[in-house]
């Protein structure tokens, strides 16, 4: 075990989580952009029904 | 002598300008109402959150200012961050304070203030987050610039020019998408800035190596250089005055908040903020080692915050270089144009709120906070230009944030949570949680009153704000004559 194991357990940590994160949010994130421009989408679909109606 | 190759690692950052403005232009045609512009129609989901938020709240001044924290303290100074994973770990758990604010529906705190302690109580804490913010911000634009300048080996002269083209380029994306574009540009960014900032610290842990890097700080400081608690510069007093802030700013930080407030529900919040907490720790620890690894290299240098990009000019190699800028890039445009939008929704909603007679129209609406954008952006420019920044950063942008965090977070707790809380309580907290900051700001920069200042220090006049600010709240709120105040909003 190093030296103050502590920060280098804390700075193995945290390389290995950010570079997890990192490939997991860049995969969901872009899920999340299209399906929420889609949500705003059909909303405004709808306001725009509304009020022709 | 810096490694920045132009037409390599200009191209790279090149493209990642265009990508980004693109990515932020072409969402523009989404915005139709304010609540668009302001929380993105409230559809944020829990990934684009966490995008959002680490890179929101993650910029190059950060970097600076958590960098030079690694090289003054050692790994110790990597303890903000800890403490602030802490808090944000346990407030998404629970959902204190955040759950009822999700569920009241409000655009901004103040905002859910008035439901309980009225309008006036609302105008002020407006005017407080906002001057607040703005001071802390106000120093964002010089330390990017200082970071650019010196990595990419550029004149010195060109800073001012930088920072103008940086804020120009974030400012049109802002104004013409509001939340919306910082949403979709805040992800772009997170990915790009991760890669750089995943990429740099592998390479520097394996060039300058973790024996080195333990060494150094053990040399330089000794224990304190691991435990805040044995730091001569640090102590109790370190430690308490930031769990008190961070665990403020994770309450009511509102470019924070505005990722909850933006949330599809409050649940959604809520995992954002547990799913996002470990980033605290690598936005502290990681710059840090960056800082550490500066000292290790450079050794004793006379203007500790730029040691760290200096350090990095000479061994990122070319490629990585591109690559690092553009993450930096990322980090601070990400910053800068979520702060923007947030003290813009805070002045449109809350500050001007008193001077509309009548609802205005969407358009009207967005005509002004499009507005209140670039004013934001003119000022931030001219503050940046000319405020001259004493002691560390770190501790100016406790001190800045603090003129708002104690009040705000001791409003939205009693909001949420003390029935006898009312207004006369929230001005007695407002009105203490401002004078004290401001005041150690204004004795730090006169001659005549510098060395009180000093002798008081940072710390004890920031853990005297937030138990004055609370102890004003209690005060205030037993003197008023019971049954005037409001209902509660939990």
């Amino acid at each position: 075990m190093p030296q103050h194991w502590f920060w280098w357990a804390l700075t193995g940590a945290c390389v290995i989580w950010y570079s997890t994160i990192t490939v997991y949010v860049a995969i969901k994130g872009a899920k999340d952009i299209k399906n929420m421009l889609a949500r705003l989408d059909a909303q405004s679909l709808n306001e725009k029904e509304v009020e022709e109606s | 002598m810096t490694n920045f190759n132009w037409l390599l690692d200009g191209s790279i950052v090149g493209l990642y300008l265009l990508v980004t403005m693109v990515a932020g232009l072409m969402v523009r045609k989404y915005v139709g109402k304010v609540e668009h512009f302001l929380v993105a129609g409230r559809e944020m989901d829990v990934y684009l959150g966490i995008a959002s938020l680490a890179a929101t709240e993650f910029g190059i001044v950060t970097c600076m200012y958590t960098a030079q924290n690694g090289y003054e303290k050692g790994f110790a100074g990597a303890t903000p961050g800890i403490l602030m994973a802490l808090a944000m770990a346990g407030v998404g758990l629970t959902g204190f304070v955040i759950k009822p604010l999700r569920d009241s529906g409000v655009i901004t705190i103040p905002e859910l203030l008035d439901k309980r302690f009225g309008p006036r109580v609302r105008w002020a804490a407006g005017v407080v987050i906002v001057l607040g913010g703005l001071l802390n911000m106000g120093v964002f634009l010089r330390t990017g610039g200082q970071f650019l300048v010196l990595v990419a080996g550029l004149d010195v002269r060109y800073l001012e020019i930088m920072m103008t083209a940086l804020l120009v380029g974030v400012s049109v994306y802002t104004i013409l998408g509001g939340m919306l574009s910082v949403l979709v540009t805040d992800f772009l960014q997170f990915v790009v800035m991760s890669l750089g900032l995943i990429l740099v610290t592998i390479l520097i842990l394996m060039n300058v190596g973790w024996e080195k890097l333990v060494t150094t700080v053990e040399t330089s400081y000794g224990p304190g250089g691991f435990n805040p608690f044995v730091n001569p510069t640090m102590g109790w007093q370190y430690v308490l005055f930031n769990l008190m802030l961070n665990t403020a700013a994770v309450l009511t930080w509102q470019t924070i908040i505005a990722r909850v407030l933006a949330a599809k529900d409050a649940k959604t919040g809520r995992k954002v903020y547990t799913r996002t907490s470990f980033f605290f720790v690598c936005r502290f620890l990681i710059p840090g080692i960056w800082g550490i690894a500066a000292l290790a290299t450079l050794g004793p240098v006379a203007n500790t915050l730029e040691a760290m990009p200096r350090f990095l000019s000479t061994v990122v190699p070319a490629g990585l270089m591109g690559i690092l800028i553009a993450a930096m890039l990322a980090a601070d445009m990400s910053t800068d144009s979520s702060y923007m939008l947030t003290w813009c929704s805070v002045i449109y909603n809350d500050i001007l709120a008193p001077f509309r007679k009548k609802p205005w129209s969407e358009r009207k609406g967005l005509f002004w906070n499009r507005t209140i954008i670039a004013l934001i952006g003119v000022f931030l420019l001219l503050y940046g230009l000319w405020y001259p920044l004493k002691g560390d950063l770190w501790t100016y942008l406790g001190v800045t944030g603090t003129i708002y965090l104690a009040s705000i977070s001791v409003l939205l707790i009693a909001c949420c949570y003390w029935r006898r809380a009312n207004s006369w309580g929230a001005v007695a907290s407002i009105i203490v949680s401002a004078v004290i900051p401001v005041s150690y700001l204004v004795m730090e920069q006169l001659p005549s009153t510098a060395a009180q200042a000093k002798s008081i220090g940072p710390y004890y006049s920031g853990i005297a704000t937030y138990l004055l600010s609370a102890a004003a709240m209690v005060i205030g709120s037993l003197l008023k004559p019971q049954g005037s105040s409001r209902e509660g909003v939990a």
